[in-house]
């Protein structure tokens, strides 16, 4: 399997009339990787996999798949497979036939059908489906017939539009661990498109982080979330977000609140930042910025402080062993190798 | 607990009462409509199957009479009741047929259309709002007249020289389908455009992914999904293709000779022509158990899947 769905998006542009949906977009997918678009709505990551399946065309730009320059070829040619955000099942269609469809049309013999359908419905856990219309299903069992209809094809890409945002809380959990597990057995490449970090965050080998049709970001998930390179990142990964207080930058200090916090960068000089703080790395000391608790969100195990620091409001989560109350007083700090330090700006990391 | 008890009886009293009053209420807004079917449809209905069993004849009134089943007797033996049974049949069948198949090609064709979709839709709807009557006006004079209609004019610029189009019996039968289905088609393309334009986009993206060529999407997506529109086309179509009249009566009045002579026609022709009422009731009320035994038939096989 390896060496197979190997993609290349080289400096792809996709304009609809004037305005530009993707405005140069360039990255890498190695084999066998499960690869997230993460990005919230309308900043293009639906748009590049509908390119990269061959649904769009890119208005400049090209790209590879196994080295080969796919740009012009029709979506039939790309030998791709695809989950579709509604699942798109064709609903005269028992589930069986659905799963057949793609095999149908690979001319594949009948005897050899049959098989591979039913191992692709186990797969899946829908082999006592089969004889269902699609509109018989629940959400969760027609996100597993499209599943097995993208799987059974043993496509040399698998690409995934949002496929678990149809499904109820508990379901999409259930259904993430599993999709995870499907991948890895099947080894296939996975390019998988969501505006939910924490999917991103749990699913994917590495991600894109899209804004406003640019990439700003590729790495690791915990990468990304360790150092995100702009305020935006910053402020799209992680929940709750991270905290970003605009602040005075001197000579490796940041002054918030009139206090002075060490940060781990050490430029001199004197500029306008904004400093970024996960409410996790939110330190009570007894020692810091002076702080009262305007609200306490209680989620079990941890909770969410809302933090009036003299007019800057700052989230903190702190572990259910030491809640403080409502409208309690307490001061806080942060760990120097916890601040991120972003130019006021460029919004760039510094 | 026995408040509660009164209370429950008493509440089952009211809702009895108060669903009385609605019923009543219903029946009356139903009443004049109702009547008025009665009056317009039921009654003439009941009484044309009584005139079928009497002769009837206003050219020789004498012998007029209760005959029973004796104009059906006739009816059966009668050649040119067959031959205008056969007639609608082939008239029927292969209007419908081009309806269904030209509607669903434009269609198909005008869903493709990036602009003037509009233009084509208001352009395509215009033979259905005219009557059958100028409909067959139209042709007749403009264009299947010899030497002038456009279309004998477009038939000798193609070389096939002037053509007796109402003249000649194979070219009036295919000359009034034809105008049959120029009125109709559009009935047809609305209808299936707008089936066509709620079919989901998703499931043609998905089905090229899944490498379907486009005949396959057609033949394995579009078609079943079209169906039960194409099956309740069919359906209205037939109905009002057995019962055509005013098209061909003014176009070629079931001539030359029987040659288009639909089984309407003959019970017209019979009935106000000949005068011979009684028969020609019996004609239309053939006409009519044809119709619904084919309709019958048809919805059959619309439930059947």
């Amino acid at each position: 399997m390896s060496g197979r769905g190997q993609v290349r998006f080289e400096d792809i542009v996709k304009m609809h009339g004037e305005f530009a949906a993707l405005k140069g977009v360039t990255f890498d997918i190695e084999p066998g990787e499960f690869f997230a678009l993460l990005g919230p709505s309308g900043s293009g990551k639906s748009t590049t996999l509908r390119i990269l399946a061959g649904l769009d065309a890119p208005s400049a730009g090209r790209v590879f798949i196994d080295g080969q320059d796919i740009t012009a070829a029709d979506a039939r040619d790309r030998d791709i497979a695809m989950v579709f955000q509604s699942y798109a099942l064709y609903p005269h269609m028992t589930v069986y036939e659905n799963i057949a469809f793609p095999l149908e049309m690979a001319k594949m013999p009948k005897a050899e059908i049959v098989p591979a359908v039913q191992e692709a419905a186990r797969k899946v856990a829908i082999e006592h489906l089969l004889q269902r219309k699609p509109g018989q299903l629940s959400g969760g069992q027609q996100q597993r017939c499209a599943l097995a209809r993208a799987i059974v094809r043993k496509a040399r890409l698998f690409l995934l539009d949002e496929p678990l945002s149809n499904l109820d809380a508990k379901l999409r959990l259930e259904t993430r661990t599993e999709l995870k597990k499907l991948q890895r057995s099947l080894g296939v490449t996975a390019v998988y498109v969501t505006h939910d970090q924490e999917e991103a965050m749990t699913l994917a080998d590495r991600m894109a982080v899209f804004m406003a049709g640019e990439i700003q970001q590729i790495g690791r998930p915990a990468d990304v979330f360790a150092r995100p390179n702009s305020i935006d990142v910053a402020a799209f990964i992680g929940s709750p977000p991270m905290n970003l207080i605009p602040a005075r930058y001197r000579g490796g200090y940041v002054e918030i609140a009139g206090h002075r916090l060490e940060t781990s960068l050490k430029e001199a000089g004197e500029r306008d930042v904004v400093v970024g703080i996960r409410p996790g790395a939110v330190r009570i000391v007894t020692d810091g910025i002076p702080a009262v608790v305007d609200l306490v969100e209680d989620l079990g195990d941890t909770a969410i402080l809302d933090l009036d620091c003299s007019g800057i409001s700052i989230r903190a989560r702190v572990s259910d062993g030491n809640v403080p109350r409502e409208g309690a007083a307490l001061s806080i700090t942060a760990r120097a190798a916890d601040i991120h330090v972003f130019d006021a700006t460029t919004r760039r990391r510094l | 607990m026995q408040d509660h008890a009164a209370a429950i009886s008493h509440s089952g009293d009211l809702g009895r009462v108060l669903a009385r009053r609605e019923r009543r209420f219903a029946a009356a807004l139903l009443a004049p409509a109702f009547v008025a079917l009665l009056a317009t449809t039921t009654f003439p209905l009941l009484f044309l199957i009584g005139t079928s069993t009497f002769r009837m004849d206003l050219a020789m009134p004498f012998a007029d009479g209760f005959v029973g089943l004796e104009n059906y007797r006739t009816l059966l033996a009668d050649d040119r009741f067959w031959s205008s049974l056969l007639i609608s049949l082939v008239y029927t069948a292969s209007t419908v047929v081009l309806q269904v198949a030209l509607g669903l090609a434009l269609a198909l064709l005008v869903m493709d259309m990036k602009r003037g979709q509009g233009w084509f839709r208001v352009i395509a709807i215009l033979p259905v709002v005219l009557s059958p009557a100028v409909v067959g006006m139209i042709w007749r004079t403009f264009m299947l007249a010899p030497e002038f209609g456009i279309v004998d004019y477009l038939a000798i610029n193609a070389g096939l020289g002037s053509k007796n189009w109402l003249g000649d019996p194979t070219l009036a039968m295919v000359s009034v389908i034809i105008i049959h289905t120029w009125q109709w088609t559009p009935f047809a393309f609305m209808v299936l455009l707008a089936s066509l334009a709620s079919l989901p986009e998703d499931i043609y993206e998905a089905a090229r992914l899944d490498r379907a060529s486009a005949w396959q999407r057609f033949r394995r997506i579009t078609l079943p999904l079209l169906r039960p529109a194409i099956v309740m086309v069919v359906i209205m179509r037939t109905m009002v293709a057995l019962t055509a009249f005013a098209a061909i009566f003014t176009v070629t009045g079931g001539g030359p000779g029987t040659a288009t002579e639909i089984l309407n026609l003959y019970a017209y022709r019979k009935s106000f022509t000949e005068l011979s009422i009684g028969y020609g009731s019996a004609l239309a009320v053939a006409l009519l158990v044809v119709t619904i035994l084919i309709s019958g038939v048809l919805f059959a096989l619309r439930r059947a899947k």
